[in-house]
């Protein structure tokens, strides 16, 4: 050891801390480490059969815990609600555990709760659903009570006032929400007229009938529209035979679904709903696109992904990370049925809200007209294809890839190619698909916030045609988007 | 991410009073049918992690979850929300990580990973194909260690924490209403603030109280590693010693003396004006910690009062009188003593009052009589539904053995508690309705509409 080193070690000694500590190795500089070798991924096995009188029935049994799901879809929502009578199918859904022909509110209550389940109904655009949990030797009982609910609904006149008068104060309270108000406008700017775009009010909810509630169940509560999911604890042959047992006698029904008609072409439309109180801005900015049944689907989803998705999401890193202007943007593709829209969802606190905006609007054009990176793209499919085994790890999630797969028409072995599927896609194909459905002249425009506080530099920002709607007299009804006052 | 059924009031005060009736009525049957139980392994590191490890191969994914035991109840006085405020710091990068991208290295492999915060803990968790196990335990322990203290990124953090703040509290018709409730209940213990803090004190909170919470709190001692999924058991206590291994040894113990609330005399009442549509009624009465005696009679007493459409409260207020929109409730219990609370939004044209009436009936009515023997059946039901159906996917089941670990520094009760339940008897339900339900220990709110001119 030369001297020089000698003395180094001294010093080294003199600086390390008492008590014969040892000082601590230095944190290594490394890469991440590589990945244990891959496991094989399979779709989990499930059963699908259609009885005799059409309805379609799954089963994915699983046993690790006691449990059985009952998971029941009917392909009718509110797209199918007769005109001026929005929320029809929302109050069929609300009432279809609210009494049966043979068991009251009460009693169905009392039922579902003794066993230790859960039962619960509830309603989207284009369907209706039924859920419920019991557990193994419940099953028999839950299932009786999910065809009992569904086939025999009661629509008593009480329980017609009690539900209507319930949803009545829901939307006395969503109307001051403004994250609610802000989606339901979205989508009634976009879709206009199609009944994809028509918003519950207190008007549309009061004129709606018991003989509007029977008409719906009797037109569109049909086996060969139903999809039921047995999933859970029990084996395949004993699920199929409980489902022939509860809705084996259930007759076909005429379910023709209503005249397709084309939504309106997307047109460049911004709307600001004042909410003096309101401190954050709501803001909602998309257009018409594509249906989920659509040969452009998965890359189109993919674009929408770079833009605001999970793995990539350039609205999150521009808005969140690098400017602290909100706590959460993202840009979704919402493809239904017959047809389907995109939308990027943000807020803001008032004072940001045109540069929140300015922001946004700039993000849609660069993905319209610029290629994206590879990395980027790389980065979005890796997480479409790498995540598919998180999204088949419980019973229900596996249930669901089905239903979905059987309630839009999709080739049911697309499951098995999900990721071969993904992993095809091109940057070229992006930026063809955003050529396409992306229009950034010709958006929907919504903020909800206070209005005095940021419209000059709206126009300022060169927003020039734009309305101001006070929220009390906002109607979606209307063409106009206005009513009298405080008309929700 | 999905919650217990003892976190449905987090979830109430997150994401307000509407969207916590969906999550009860949502919420997913006979107490004879007992769930398997949960197997797993636990170890400590010799610098004071604790690591469990519980295997399922049912599908080749993989989730970890790294618990810190501090939340805002750890907060002191003038920074409240700084606990939370930390956890995004979490976020800005560490030795070999670059800020800002922890998410998307995850979501990179095809995983999925988040943070929250509550008064008790801060849970950082990540689920991922199985082959990444060492990644996630990599870039767990890379934070755990060498964090990057950027006062930049700070500054711009606090703002995203601040629209968090709007979004989930302050925009929304009723997100304030729980705040208004602790504010009220509480004179001393930090469960008076709630988890996202004041406006003023975020603003307040500086690039010291980051290095200093960090330091403080954010050590292997005070941190337990849960991974649970498709691994090799052999392997994955390897990996984990191999890179939580390295992390330093604190320097100092974890401070844990909090001021305690003292016990309430008379009854506190509070009539507040706020901007939102329709009148909201809360009664709530001072309870005790998770893990006494009495928790488990008070979550039974929480599921005869509110479970299911045929519970008390909803079948009286809600369907029979219809003098509310919705009647939710539940027992908070939590690692110190907290609320056990009804909240009911009031029907147009029925009054507050009476709401109130009917609602503290209810409360004194279980003091008075034992529950049926029926009623006590139906409850131990449902939590029976409640403990299998939230045992699902792996990362319910790490919630359960982390918070079993952490909050009742027991494990064995991730299990055990479900033995303990079905012994709970009428007698028990009535015992506690009469420790707790009394008018000293009583908080009564009423928030009304503000008039027009707002």
């Amino acid at each position: 050891m030369s001297t020089r080193g000698v003395a180094a070690v001294l010093v080294a000694l003199l600086l390390a801390p008492a008590a014969g500590a040892q000082a601590p190795a230095p944190w290594p500089s490394e890469p991440p480490p590589a990945p244990l070798p891959a496991r094989q991924v399979n779709f989990p096995p499930y059963e699908l059969r259609t009885l005799a009188n059409g309805m379609r029935v799954v089963s994915v049994a699983h046993h690790e815990q006691p449990a059985v799901t009952l998971r029941l879809l009917v392909g009718a929502g509110a797209a199918e609600d007769p005109a001026g009578k929005t929320g029809v199918a929302d109050l069929v859904a609300q009432l279809l555990d609210q009494g049966t022909t043979s068991r009251s509110a009460s009693e169905i209550a009392d039922l579902i709760d003794t066993i230790g389940g859960a039962l619960g109904t509830g309603s989207g655009t284009d369907l209706t659903s039924v859920f419920a949990v019991v557990m193994k030797d419940s099953f028999d009982v839950g299932m009786d009570l999910v065809s009992d609910v569904v086939r025999h609904p009661a629509f008593s006149p009480e329980e017609i006032e009690r539900q209507r008068e319930q949803a009545a104060s829901q939307l006395q309270v969503n109307y001051e929400d403004p994250g609610y108000v802000a989606s339901v406008l979205f989508d009634r700017l976009v879709y206009g007229v199609h009944p994809y775009g028509r918003a519950r009010t207190l008007q549309t909810l009061g004129r709606i009938t018991r003989d509007d509630l029977r008409a719906f169940h009797a037109r569109h509560f049909a086996p060969n529209n139903v999809i039921l999911a047995i999933v859970g604890d029990i084996a395949a042959e004993e699920a199929f035979a409980a489902a022939e047992r509860v809705f084996g006698s259930w007759p076909r029904g005429d379910v023709a679904a209503w005249e397709e008609e084309a939504p309106p072409a997307a047109t460049r439309r911004l709307v600001v709903v004042d909410k003096p109180d309101a401190v954050q801005t709501e803001i909602r900015v998309g257009q018409i696109a594509i249906p989920r049944r659509h040969d452009e689907f998965l890359a189109f989803d993919l674009a929408v992904k770079i833009l605001g998705g999970e793995g990539a999401n350039r609205l999150h890193r521009v808005l969140r990370s690098e400017r602290g202007l909100t706590y959460g943007a993202e840009a979704d593709t919402r493809a239904l049925k017959y047809a389907g829209d995109f939308v990027a969802q943000t807020n803001t606190r008032t004072e940001t809200t045109v540069e929140t905006l300015r922001l946004t609007l700039q993000e849609f054009g660069r993905i319209q007209q610029q290629p994206v990176f590879r990395g980027e793209l790389g980065d979005a499919k890796a997480y479409l294809a790498g995540s598919f085994p998180l999204t088949i790890e419980t019973p229900n999630d596996i249930a669901t890839t089905v239903i979905n797969a059987v309630h839009y028409d999709l080739p049911i072995d697309e499951i098995g190619t999900y990721r071969e599927r993904v992993g095809a896609i091109m940057p070229a194909d992006i930026q063809r698909v955003a050529r396409r459905f992306i229009h950034p002249e010709r958006l929907s425009i919504v903020l909800v916030g206070n209005a005095s506080a940021f419209t000059a530099d709206l126009r300022e920002a060169g927003f020039t045609d734009f309305d101001v709607i006070p929220i009390a007299q906002l109607d979606l009804s209307s063409a106009t988007l206005r009513g009298g006052v405080g008309t929700p | 991410m999905r919650l217990t059924p003892r976190r449905l009031a987090a979830r109430v005060s997150a994401c307000g009073v509407i969207c916590g009736l969906a999550a009860l009525t949502l919420a997913p049957t006979e107490a004879a049918v007992r769930p398997p139980k949960l197997q797993y392994e636990t170890f400590v590191l010799d610098n004071g992690l604790r690591v469990i490890l519980s295997e399922d191969h049912s599908t080749p994914i993989v989730h970890v979850s790294v618990w810190y035991h501090v939340g805002s109840k750890n907060e002191r006085p003038g920074r409240t929300g700084f606990a939370h405020l930390f956890e995004h710091m979490m976020f800005k990068g560490s030795h070999n990580v670059e800020p800002e991208t922890h998410t998307s290295i995850i979501a990179g492999v095809g995983g999925r990973s988040n943070a929250y915060t509550t008064e008790d803990e801060t849970v950082f968790w990540q689920t991922l194909p199985a082959q990444y196990l060492p990644l996630a335990l990599w870039l767990e322990a890379d934070r755990m260690a060498t964090l990057r203290i950027d006062e930049a990124a700070f500054v711009r953090e606090r703002e995203v924490v601040k629209e968090e703040r709007r979004l989930r509290v302050e925009n929304p018709p009723y997100g304030r209403l729980t705040e208004i409730l602790y504010d009220h209940a509480f004179t001393t213990h930090p469960y008076r603030h709630p988890t996202i803090g004041s406006m003023a004190d975020l603003e307040a909170a500086s690039i010291a109280d980051v290095r200093d919470f960090y330091e403080t709190f954010y050590v292997p001692e005070n941190a337990t590693v849960t991974i649970v999924g498709d691994f090799d058991l052999e392997q994955a206590r390897a990996l984990a010693t191999r890179y939580f291994g390295r992390v330093p040894k604190a320097e100092r113990p974890v401070p844990r003396d909090l001021p305690e609330e003292p016990a309430h005399e008379a009854e506190r009442r509070a009539v507040v004006e706020e901007p939102w549509p329709l009148p909201a009624i809360v009664v709530a009465y001072h309870v005790t910690y998770d893990g006494h005696p009495d928790a488990y009679p008070l979550h039974i007493a929480a599921k005869i009062m509110f479970d299911g459409d045929s519970a008390r409260i909803p079948r009286e207020l809600v369907y029979e009188r219809r003098l509310a929109l919705t009647a939710v409730g539940s027992g908070n219990i939590t690692e110190h003593p907290n609320l056990f609370y009804s909240i009911a939004i009031v029907q147009p044209g029925q009054r507050p009052e009476a709401v109130e009436r009917a609602m503290i009936a209810e409360f004194e009515k279980m003091a008075a009589e034992p529950v049926l023997e029926s009623e006590l059946e139906r409850a131990k039901n449902q939590f029976a539904r409640d403990y299998i159906i939230s045992r699902e996917s792996n990362q319910d089941k790490a919630l359960h053995l982390a918070h079993a670990a952490v909050i009742h520094n027991d494990i064995t009760t991730a299990d055990g508690e479900f033995d303990i339940f079905t012994n709970v008897s009428t007698a028990d339900v009535q015992r506690v309705a009469r420790t707790y339900f009394t008018p000293e220990n009583r908080v009564v709110l009423h928030v009304l509409p503000r008039g027009p001119g707002r």
